[in-house]
This record gives structure tokens, C-alpha cells and sequence, in this order.
């Protein structure tokens, strides 16, 4: 048995994964990952979605509201709104556990503030945020409408937390990651071209002037398998690329995909070395 | 109101909804626009295309 002082933290072993970037959107990433196990994937893509901070209004203080959207509804509207919560605006914050205050104080808070009088649709635009940096990331959600002589006046609180607690802290929006596709032909082909026909994903291609089946977009394919269904010589074959991945991430605006994933790495390695200081110390 | 966000995935589709609504007033095919706008997901879709503003 090793001894546990020999234990070093051995960072080569992870370096025979590939990632490679396929199409990058504002607010999307698609990458392949190659050389790489499920159990590690998901734990990534868990961590993207249910442990990665960002900010939200969590409590609305409502002094004056006539319209005729309730407070409730109208709290629940705010809450949904995404707002930029990037490591350079949220640093200075405190995450609300480990603060010291009772409810909320400026020092694990920010406020943005709403004072509008109808008529008017009032728009995330309108919140006037004390720390300029945290604002809403999109200008043209409506809120609430205000009718003649209506009008709003409140305090929206806005505070660190995760997906886990409560979906509106959800950096991502989309975020998985499927099987990378595997397309065998064999020998006993017989050129018909039925594959190519039916394949609802143009993956396949019957090339006359060579007479032969050609794969186009491989990774397009969705493995539905209508090929190997429809192919009556069974000279065709899909299957899972042992080990290889597409991974999808698109988020909310709030984080860039690239932040979303490097939080959820450093989340991760930060349970690992708790594992390994409690293996070479005992205890935490 | 268009609820803020898409029920299903979570995008802030509301944000787009005010274009969404004067493009396809002017004529404009809803798909294209839909396309043009990155709602790609049906569920996105869904709730651009399903909600009718009643006040
Ligand atoms: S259906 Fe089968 S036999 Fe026909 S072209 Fe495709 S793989 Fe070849
Ligand atoms: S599995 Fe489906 S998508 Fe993939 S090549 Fe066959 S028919 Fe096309
Ligand atoms: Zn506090
Ligand atoms: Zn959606």
C-alpha cells in the first residue's frame, strides 16, 4: 500500500482529455470532449446548473403598488430576471450564509430600485441599481404595465445563491451533453441508398458517381437508428463513440458559458482536495 | 404579461417578445423572425407564438 505522505495530487492523469470548441454564440458553447468517462461529465454538467453562484433578487421590499398586477405576481416577475452576475461584479459580495447579519445587509445585498407612474410598461431598463455593475442583462423584459395614475415604488434585494435552493439562481439554460456518434458501413452494402433517403438528419449522402453510401455530418446524426432499421443487407451500423461527447452549454446571460464552466471546475477540484486533505490529515 | 421566463428551459424569452410582436405585425413570417431572434428550442417557440396579450 502507498503511503499517504506519497500522495500527490497527480494533475497529468486528466491531460489525455481533448476538448475541442465545435460553434461558440454569444451566450453559447458547443464543445466535443474526448477521452473522458460519464460519471466525470455529469458531474460537471450537474455542477453547471445547480452549484454555480450568481445573483438574483431575492426579496422586494413593495412601498407603493396600484396596478393591477399583485405583489406577489410582481415580486415572482423580478425574481425571474437575470441579472449580470460575473466574478468581477459579485466578488465584493458576501454569500448570505456567510454573513453575519440578521435578513440582508449592503455588504451580502445589493438593491435595485423601481419608482414609475403610469401609463407605461415598465421595463427591466427601469430598475435604477445602486451598484451600476449589477444590473439586469436584458433591457426589454416587461415587468408590469401601469395604467393612468398608477404606480410603483419598491426596493428589489438582489442576493448570491444556486440552482439548488431555487431555479431562478440557474446560471444555464440549456446544459447537456449527448454521445458523440459512431456510423459503421460494412462491406455487404449494397448501394441502394435507402439509408441516405430516410435519414431524418441529412446525415448520410448516396454518392452515384461511386456508387457508395458517404457520411456528411456525422455529428449531426441523433442516433435514432432509422438507418439500421431500414437497411436489409444489416450492412450498416450506429452506435456510441466509447468515451467521446458533444456537450451543449447555453446560459441565461448572467455568466458566460466559459465562466459557468471554469466556477463548476473549480467547484469540483475544491471537493476533491477536501477528499484529499481529509485522506492525508483525517478530518476537515 | 409574457411570463419572463421560458417554463421549460428557463431562457428570458421576454425579452424578446416586443420585437417578436412588431416584426410578425409587419408581415414578417413568425419562423423567420423566431430564427432570427436565436429562439431555437420549441419551447421557446411555444411561448412566443402561444401567448395572447389580453391586458
Ligand atoms: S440501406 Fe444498407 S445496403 Fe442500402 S445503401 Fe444503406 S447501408 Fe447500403
Ligand atoms: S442514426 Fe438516424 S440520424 Fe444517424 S445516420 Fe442513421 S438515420 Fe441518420
Ligand atoms: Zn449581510
Ligand atoms: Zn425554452
Amino acid at each position: 500500500m502507498m503511503a499517504l505522505e506519497d500522495l500527490v495530487v497527480r494533475e497529468e492523469e486528466g491531460s489525455k482529455m481533448e476538448i475541442d470548441i465545435k460553434n461558440k454564440a454569444e451566450n453559447k458553447l458547443i464543445f466535443i470532449v474526448d477521452s473522458v468517462d460519464v460519471s466525470f461529465l455529469n458531474a460537471l454538467r450537474r455542477i453547471c446548473t445547480m452549484e454555480v453562484p450568481t445573483i438574483t433578487i431575492e426579496a422586494v421590499e413593495i412601498y407603493k403598488n396600484n396596478s393591477t398586477l399583485f405583489d406577489e405576481v410582481l415580486a415572482h416577475r423580478l425574481g425571474l430576471v437575470p441579472l449580470i452576475s460575473d466574478l468581477e461584479s459579485t466578488e465584493s459580495i458576501l454569500v448570505p450564509e456567510e454573513c453575519d447579519c440578521e435578513d440582508h445587509c449592503p455588504r451580502c445585498s445589493v438593491s435595485l430600485v423601481l419608482k414609475e407612474r403610469g401609463p407605461k410598461i415598465v421595463y427591466s431598463k427601469d430598475f435604477s441599481p445602486t451598484d451600476p455593475k449589477i444590473k439586469p442583462v436584458y433591457d426589454t423584459i416587461p415587468l408590469l404595465k401601469l395604467g393612468e395614475d398608477e404606480e410603483v415604488e419598491l426596493e428589489a434585494i438582489a442576493q448570491l445563491g444556486i440552482g439548488l435552493e431555487h431555479a431562478k439562481w440557474q446560471p444555464t439554460t440549456a446544459c447537456a451533453y449527448r454521445y458523440y456518434p459512431l456510423i459503421k458501413l460494412d462491406k455487404s452494402c449494397e448501394a441502394c441508398g435507402k439509408c441516405a433517403e430516410e435519414c431524418p438528419r441529412g446525415v448520410l449522402e448516396f454518392d452515384e458517381k461511386k456508387n457508395k453510401i458517404k457520411i456528411v455530418d456525422l455529428e449531426n446524426c441523433s442516433m435514432c437508428k432509422t438507418c439500421m432499421s431500414i437497411c436489409e443487407a444489416g450492412a450498416i451500423e450506429v452506435m456510441p463513440h466509447e468515451g467521446k461527447f458533444i456537450f451543449r452549454i447555453e446560459t441565461d446571460g448572467s455568466l458566460s458559458p466559459e465562466e459557468v464552466l471554469t466556477s463548476a471546475g473549480d467547484i469540483l477540484a475544491g471537493k476533491s482536495e477536501k477528499v484529499v486533505t481529509f485522506c492525508k490529515e483525517g478530518g476537515s | 404579461m409574457i411570463p419572463v421566463r421560458c417554463i421549460t428551459c428557463g431562457k428570458a424569452i421576454s425579452a424578446y417578445f416586443d420585437e417578436y410582436k412588431k416584426r410578425t405585425d409587419n408581415g414578417e413570417n413568425p419562423k423567420e423572425v423566431l430564427d432570427d431572434l436565436g429562439l431555437t428550442r420549441y419551447c421557446c417557440r411555444r411561448m412566443l407564438i402561444a401567448h395572447v396579450e389580453v391586458w
